[in-house]
């Protein structure tokens, strides 16, 4: 029996010598050297190199706008130009704030359940029609309608959760992503049953703000910022600080592990599913304040927030912040330069995606590990 | 909860699981005596680590029963066999790498406790496992036994009743494994009921007052350590293979 001991020995010995030591004294040997990295391990060179390959892609693609434009003539570097170039950076900062806040509710669900929800898009189009039909049939202001278009997206995810995706859960991803893709499809023709497929938009505080003399941003525009920052804020420390957050990132980090600490595993599923619709119809309100919608915009906002989870990395709360930021300022450099930019703006998403996906699949962050 | 009178802590019945055509357990009865410490052994895939998934509910038994003081609960959701009592470490540690070492303690859910209060206790456990410097630091950025101490600590995160635990040995070094036993044997004292799956020998029949043998599913040799060593069917199903196999196991 000792011997059998001992021929294990050498291999675990040898592990613990490198890894460790006697716990009584590893403050001093680990902490300096353990830094604050996240807990992320060395990274491997092959990752570095994508990594840098990746960040050169993003500076080319932000310089070609300016190339293009320079090669059309709409860029002209007086200064009235440059105002119009601060205007729609700035605006397109702000606007990043509303995508990054709904595409963490599409980066939660994947982080939780490993699903990719295709709806999400279609979501943030039932966000806006729920906010236009409190505001026209009932009066209500958009930013008040929250208080009850939350709550009901809150349970509207719940309800898909229950009906649809604790069925694909665990499944290969390309089921879950099938179902809500469906989810999605039928999402846009409920919608044009009620809605039909005009236009719509709500007029509310279309005014601008003047920042500098030749920079200014709507104010609706810095409505939507304000919020949702303060909505991503609320849902960072949510995870973060709270019981309730802690079992979310546990079942994120490894579902099994929380089973046994005692997470109630499908509660959790659920929950989730509830604060990543309600933050997608938030989003809803929030970009309904700036543009015209319809039932079939929600394609549009599905490939945005698909494009900044796989740039900031599948999973990470953070990354789909940058991504998000990322994202909106490339859009409005586009529109601001390029001939013909908002329609090309889509481009800029569809190009963004596919680029990050063969340079670096795992984006800015990487993939969270499951 | 009343104690069962037998003084039955856990008990598998006939417990049965299979993957595909392979009887990972197949039929497996044994019964932990409250307030000991039990050793599970036996070769590689002969089903502990199975046995452990069964008790714990993260895998559903085919057939027979788990009976914890005396109730079935074999097939319960996870989180409900915790609630009841019953907590576990893993073979390989799975710690939650992306959360601090107090957050990872924090994450045990199902305390009917206020936060401060939680907040205590975690810092109590982490103390007792000596990880009171790293408290702050990540998950994933403590050593490989340091990572064992910690889910050690989270297993204890409720007052549990009984601790299962799967090679808390294995990747330790000898001056942690001392602690972690010592440990055990403090529970024990407090009146926990621990199962311990392990290779290390030396901490089986040193410290295990029960122990139970498996192979191929099936429960073969049951006793204290002294008559397991001289068991005839144990040395045959276990130690026979030492000339051919044994380097690779564990």
């Amino acid at each position: 029996m000792d011997d059998r001991a001992e021929m294990l020995g050498p291999e675990k010995a040898g592990r613990e010598t490198a890894f460790s030591r006697p716990f009584a004294d590893t403050a001093p040997a680990v902490a300096p050297a353990v830094g604050r990295r996240r807990g992320r391990g060395w990274m491997e060179r092959s990752e570095v190199r994508s990594l840098y390959l990746l960040a050169a892609f993003l500076v080319a693609a932000y310089a070609l706008p300016f190339v293009i434009g320079i090669r059309y003539g709409t860029v002209r570097w007086d200064a009235e130009w440059l105002g119009y170039l601060g205007t729609v950076v700035l605006s397109g900062f702000l606007q990043g704030g509303v995508y990054a806040m709904f595409a963490v509710g599409l980066t939660m669900i994947f982080g939780v359940m490993r699903i990719i929800n295709a709806a999400h898009g279609e979501w943030v189009m039932m966000g806006a029609y729920l906010t236009w039909a409190a505001f026209f049939y009932l009066g209500v202001d958009p930013l008040l309608s929250l208080v009850f278009t939350l709550p009901i997206a809150f349970v509207f995810g719940m309800v898909v959760q229950k009906l649809l995706l604790n069925a694909v859960v665990g499944q290969p991803e390309l089921t879950g992503l099938l179902v809500t893709f469906g989810l999605g499809l039928t999402m846009i023709y409920v919608a044009e049953l009620i809605f039909t497929t005009d236009f719509r938009t709500i007029p509310y505080a279309p005014h601008s703000v003047q920042i500098t003399d030749s920079i200014a941003v709507s104010q609706n525009k810095l409505i939507s910022f304000t919020m949702a920052l303060a909505i991503s804020v609320g849902v960072y420390f949510l995870l973060k600080l709270t019981r309730i957050g802690k079992a979310i990132r546990a079942t994120a980090l490894n579902a099994e592990v929380a089973m046994v600490c005692g997470v109630n595993v499908g509660l959790i599923y659920l929950i989730t599913t509830g604060i990543a619709a309600s933050l997608a119809v938030a989003g809803g309100a929030l970009v309904s304040i700036q543009f015209g919608f319809n039932p079939e915009t929600g394609i549009i906002y599905t490939l945005q927030a698909f494009t900044i989870i796989i740039l900031g990395g599948r999973g990470h709360y953070l990354g789909a912040l940058i991504g998000g930021f990322m994202l909106a300022v490339l859009e409005s450099l586009v529109s601001l330069m390029i001939p013909n930019g908002t329609a090309m703006v889509e481009l800029a998403a569809y190009g963004l995606l596919i680029a990050v996906l063969l340079i670096r699949p795992g984006g800015l962050m990487g993939v969270k590990e499951g | 909860m009343m104690p069962d009178a037998n003084g039955i802590a856990l008990e598998a019945r006939d417990l049965r699981k299979a993957f595909g055509g392979v009887h990972a357990v197949d039929g497996c009865s044994f019964a932990v005596p409250r307030g000991k410490i039990c050793g599970l052994i036996g070769p590689n895939g002969s089903g502990k680590t199975t046995t452990f998934n069964l008790l714990t509910g993260l895998a559903q038994p085919d057939g027979g029963q788990v009976l914890h003081d005396g109730v079935d609960i074999a097939g319960l959701k996870p989180y409900r066999i915790f609630r009841r009592g019953i907590t576990r470490t893993f073979q390989i540690t799975r710690v939650f790498r992306e959360m601090t070492v107090l957050e990872n303690m924090l994450s045990v859910t199902g305390l009917a406790v206020p936060d401060r209060v939680a907040r205590e206790r975690a810092g109590e456990l982490i103390a007792l496992v000596n990880l009171t410097h790293l408290r702050g630091e990540y998950g994933g950025r403590l050593s490989y036994g340091q990572q064992k101490l910690l889910e050690f600590a989270r297993a204890l995160m409720t007052d549990p009743d009984v601790i299962l635990l799967d090679e808390p040995a294995a990747g330790v070094n000898r001056t942690l494994l001392q602690q972690l036993l010592e440990q055990i044997h403090r529970l024990q004292e407090t009146g926990k009921t621990i199962l311990i799956v392990e290779h290390d020998m030396n901490v089986i029949m040193n410290h295990c007052e029960r122990i139970f043998v498996m192979d191929y599913g099936v429960k073969i040799a049951e006793g204290p350590p002294s008559e397991i060593q001289g068991n005839e069917r144990v040395i045959e199903a276990y130690f026979g293979r030492r000339q051919s196999g044994v380097v690779h196991a564990g």
